[in-house]
């Protein structure tokens, strides 16, 4: 054949042949000795790293203690939440016609463009592409459901559970419940520098009870050991796992419950009253400083941010003028005003520098150096006592009472009756308020104490800084003849099944012995404020529920004469007055005091007892219907009550004009304290 | 130049039959490839059943792999049929279609993890750029059979031959397909230093190659086979991304320790800790559930393969059938070595898949064929 002439160039070839042998063992040989390195030398590593990979610890998520009110109304609860996640690695898996039925389902039943699809995908590109992606949070039921049936033609797609830590109520009282988030760094370090174990993805509380209570609320999460796929899936065969028959287990125990002082039904009564003004509103059994009732408004609802803030949700609520994210219960100072006068109207009877019977005519002004003090009714009062100063808010009686007692004296029996520190209630974030006195403004600001100023602060004004909270406590210690209680929020400590493991009692924090004659007036005086037709509040009269307290109208910059007794309402939102009322009910037998802040909301008469009126209301009628219910109080006004005739057109404000006679002062502090 | 092999013998006459089959003494007929070669693919049956044995997408691929490995058949019992001769005359034209179906690829291929690889026919999928290894060999075993220079080849010799491999290679490349652009060079220089080159352009192309390989990364490569590259030096560099893969079937090697971890027991693959672990990575499925002594055996199996397949080339008795057969046994040799090396770290990963063991229909049927031809020309030889 003519392949004979090849075959001298074929031995040639076959020369070679050895060369290539050697090749093939050399190469092989390389294979091998890889083999002897991995499988015989490292083997032992090998099998350990292998072991490591498979089985896993797996947190055993315990669920976080519930919150209820004091009648067990459950505020707030662990629910479940449905998100919607796409494995890229399955979805890439799927044919062109299944991606594109799978995107056409997803958008028709999450309402979302398919290209908002693809753009999350795209963005997660970057990742490993086994790690879930998430397409959609919170899904509606319906979602859940319509999704689950198209499962099956949609690789990738899943729907995983999550718990999510729900107010029910949404944003009221969010300040005092609120709210959890994932703990951060800085805060991981803190916390497990204290001894706690938390994790990066653990929930802590952020604010509210939530941070405060955060030891008692969290539970104990267990532990188990599972065998996982690289994709960290839970992997069981067939319903049990091969290599981990008897693997321990450590059981979740789940968070302990707190029961409130609080009534989620006062709650409500003063959400609904506050309606879209601005302010805070704080109610205090006087019996024993348990918190009835406290609300801020605005408010946020923190079940948006147990999961994480949208930013741009975050950034609303920050930049808010009416600032949704502070409690202006115990966050913000303010200057308290003509609620302010009982303590100078005490220190002066306790320092026996007035008596019950002592009066004061009220001319509408009076000179102090060279300078013009005024009286908010323009006219004056006539001759006044205590009680009908009271109740007038005659800014007269209580200059004058004031020039007697000195500033020191006035900063005692306030500092007495828990202003100018903090309550203690078990919140963070509580401002301590300001007393002024002689050696505080020396030290502050370097500057002798000038007479003019203790007239200011006889009336609640210049530097007197004090909180919702602390007010409402004062009058709760008026309210039950002296004795200031720590307020507080948790009556009960339970475990989650129901026992009781803790019960907080009253603690006394001061305890006065005022002369009764000190007490019956004030009394009588706060009575009027409400009750008699020349009080500043007898609009908000509760007939037959003996409702009393006091006004405050507060000017919160300087205006010019002719805007002082201009109409507030027509000023611009940020320069009207702020609207103060405090009190207590019933006259005789405290049950609930109170303390309503109107941020710039005018009159305290106006904005402010009204809404202090509805939660007294709902709370006498909740608890002694026996007493006030409607049906009981006409039956005993109709057995004798003397109705009290109410003027049509009462005009009473209590705004003492700060009208620019005092450029002397060194500048007051803001009455918003922004400090923490 | 022109030789007249061509006259003989005719194609699939009754005379060609008998004289493949009835005229040989049957019992000399040269089993050993095909007797290997069914024992390499029931192992890696076996162990595909073990690998897809997981509730994922790959359950059961076992099944369409038999069916390949039927078809394969079928063409077999067909390639022993026919004269080796036969391929050489439409060599050219198998080397051409196969360039038109890569080419087509580009154009209407299915893309799959990213690149265009496949092609349909109707249900079936194919690989062209699998075809394409055999397609070359046959190729350059025609180009070089009237081949006459004398002192090894020149840069004249080797500039057209490198036209033959460069423009499949580039169009696998272009899919992105590097492991199989890679082989293709591969066995194109193993048959160039065959015929031998001559040691100065050795010299040369090596300086230059070396110069070049800065470059060729910087440009050639997609960022994603640079990544390869870098995990390859250095796996630790990034454990859970782009080094994870070479991390685990490592880990996967070496944990199977001398004896394995057992059939179906193997906690890496079967708890979906490999990636690819049907395909690419079905060594380490296999070595991590029989260890050193099943990787010893398996490693003496393809030994003893490639020197049978070695000895039909040795033993051929002209230029083609033994440049064709080389080819072959190169084609094979790179798989395992190349496959194997990635698996246990000693190679960057590139995707090539390791004969009979890897999941993949034109792979294995690239492999089936490729032993069918060494086998063809195993039994040609005593025809004259």
């Amino acid at each position: 054949m003519a392949f004979l002439g090849q075959e001298e160039q074929i031995r040639e070839f076959q020369e070679r042949f050895k060369y290539l042998y050697a090749i093939l063992f050399i190469g092989l040989g390389i294979l091998l000795s890889r083999m002897v390195y991995l499988q015989v030398l490292k083997g032992d590593e090998m099998r350990q790293y292998s072991e490591e990979n498979r089985i896993k610890k797996v947190k055993i998520a315990s669920p976080r203690g519930m919150i209820f009110d004091r009648n067990r109304t459950l505020l707030i609860d662990n629910r479940p939440a449905f998100d919607l996640e796409i494995i890229p690695q399955y979805f890439k898996l799927s044919s062109a016609e299944e991606k594109v039925e799978t995107f056409h389902h997803l958008s028709r039943i999450l309402k979302m463009p398919e290209s908002d699809l693809q753009a999350i995908l795209d963005k997660a590109k970057g990742q490993p592409s086994f790690l879930p992606v998430k397409i959609k949070t919170d899904l509606a039921r319906d979602e859940v459901a319509e999704i689950e049936s198209w499962k099956i033609s949609m690789p990738g797609i899943q729907v995983e559970q999550e718990i999510k830590r729900t107010n029910i109520f949404g944003d009221v009282a969010s300040h005092l419940l609120g709210y959890i988030g994932e703990v951060n760094p800085s805060e991981l370090q803190q916390l497990n520098k204290a001894g706690s174990r938390y994790k990066l993805g653990d929930s802590v509380g952020k604010y509210g009870l939530e941070q405060r209570m955060e030891e008692v609320l969290r539970g104990q999460d267990g532990e188990k050991l599972v065998e996982v796929d690289a994709f960290g899936r839970i992997k069981l065969e067939r319903g049990k796992s091969r290599v981990l028959q008897n693997a321990a287990e450590k059981q979740a125990v789940p968070g302990k419950n707190l029961i409130l002082s609080i009534d989620q039904d006062l709650q409500l009564a003063a959400t609904q009253a506050f309606g879209d003004k601005v302010g805070g509103l704080v109610a205090i059994d006087p019996r024993s400083g348990e918190i009835l009732a406290m609300i801020s408004r605005p408010s946020f609802d923190p079940t948006a941010f147990s999961r994480g803030i949208p930013s741009q949700i975050w950034s609303q609520l920050l930049n808010n003028e009416h600032r949704p994210l502070r409690d202006k219960t115990i966050q913000d100072h303010y200057s308290p005003g003509s609620v302010f006068k009982i303590v100078t109207a005490i220190a002066g009877l306790e320092e026996g520098v007035i008596d019950t019977k002592s009066r004061i005519g009220c001319s509408g002004k009076i000179a102090v150096g060279n300078r013009l003090y005024h009286c908010h009714k323009k006219g004056g009062h006539g001759d006044v006592n205590v009680v009908s100063a009271i109740t007038e808010s005659c800014d007269i009686f209580f200059y004058r009472v004031a020039q007697k007692l000195g500033v020191d004296k006035i900063a005692k029996w306030a500092t007495y009756l828990g202003l100018g520190r903090r309550t203690g209630i078990n919140l963070a974030r509580e401002v301590p308020g300001l007393i002024p006195t002689e050696a505080w403004k020396q030290k502050r600001f370097g500057q002798e104490w000038n007479g003019g100023e203790t007239l200011s602060v006889a009336i609640g004004q210049s530097y007197v800084l004090t909180t919702a909270i602390q007010l409402a406590n004062l009058y709760a210690s008026i309210a039950n003849g002296g004795t200031v209680y720590r307020p507080y929020l948790v009556r009960e400590i339970e475990s989650y099944d129901g026992q009781v493991l803790k019960g907080f009692k009253p603690e006394t924090v001061e305890q006065h012995r005022l002369k009764p004659d000190t007490l019956e007036s004030i009394k009588l005086g706060l009575w009027g404020v409400v009750n008699s037709p020349r009080g500043t509040a007898i609009l908000s009269r509760l007939p037959g529920m003996d409702f009393v307290g006091k006004t405050g109208t507060v000017q919160v910059i300087r205006l010019s004469a002719d805007k002082i007794y201009g109409k507030c309402e027509s000023m611009k939102w940020r320069e009207r007055h702020n609207a103060m009322f405090t009190g207590y009910a019933p006259a005789n037998d405290p049950k609930i005091a109170i303390a309503v802040i109107g941020e710039h909301a005018c009159h305290g008469s106006s904005g402010a007892a009204p809404i202090a009126r509805a939660v007294i209301r709902t709370y006498l009628q909740k608890y002694y219907p026996e007493l006030y219910s409607e049906k009981a109080i006409a039956a005993r006004l109709k057995a004798g009550g003397v109705p009290v005739a109410i003027p049509a057109q009462p005009v009473n404000d209590d705004l003492t004009p700060d009208d620019g006679n005092d450029t002397t002062l060194p500048p007051v502090p803001s009455t918003q304290n922004r400090e923490d | 130049m022109t030789h007249t092999s061509m006259e003989s013998p005719p194609l699939l006459d009754e005379s060609a039959l008998r004289t493949s089959l009835y005229d040989e003494d049957f019992k000399k007929f040269n089993w050993n490839l095909l007797l290997l070669q069914i024992v390499l693919f029931l192992i890696g049956i076996w162990n595909l059943i073990s690998a897809t044995a997981v509730e994922d997408k790959s359950q059961g691929l076992y099944k369409s792999q038999l069916l390949w490995f039927s078809v394969g058949a079928c063409v077999t019992a067909l390639f022993l049929l026919v004269h080796y001769s036969f391929f050489s005359r439409i060599a050219y034209g198998i080397y051409f279609l196969n360039l038109m179906l890569l080419a087509a690829v580009l154009v209407v291929g299915r893309e799959s993890l990213g690149a265009k690889r496949w092609i349909g026919f109707g249900g079936l999928r194919m690989q062209p750029s699998e075809f394409m290894k055999l397609s070359l060999v046959l190729c350059l075993a025609k180009y070089f059979e009237s081949d006459r220079t004398v002192g090894g080849m020149g840069f004249r010799e080797l500039l057209p031959a490198s036209l033959l491999v460069g423009i499949p290679a580039g169009l696998i490349m272009l899919q992105p397909d590097l492991g199989t652009a890679m082989i293709l060079l591969l066995v194109f220089g193993s048959m160039m230093l065959f015929l031998k080159v001559k040691p100065q352009v050795l010299l040369i192309l090596g300086i230059c190659g070396m110069l070049a390989l800065p470059a060729a990364y910087k440009f050639a490569l997609k960022p994603y086979q640079r990544q390869r590259i870098v995990t390859f030096l250095d796996p630790m560099s990034d454990p859970k991304g782009a080094g994870y893969n070479s991390i685990q079937s490592m880990i996967a090697v070496g944990s199977g320790k001398l004896l394995g971890k057992g059939y179906k027991k193997g906690t890496q693959s079967q708890l979906n800790f490999l990636p690819e672990h049907h395909t690419d990575f079905i060594f380490s499925v296999f070595s991590e559930e029989h260890g050193f002594v099943g990787c010893g055996l398996l490693l003496s199996i393809y030994l003893i393969f490639l020197v049978s397949g070695l000895a039909v080339a040795y033993q051929s008795h002209d230029k083609f059938a033994l440049l064709l057969a080389f080819g072959v046994c190169s084609i094979f040799f790179w798989h395992v070595f190349i496959n194997m090396g990635m698996v246990m770290g000693i190679l960057p990963i590139v995707g090539v898949p390791l004969p009979f063991l890897s999941y993949g229909g034109s792979s294995l049927l690239t492999s089936m064929l490729g032993v069918a031809i060494l086998t063809n020309i195993a039994n040609k030889k005593f025809m004259f």
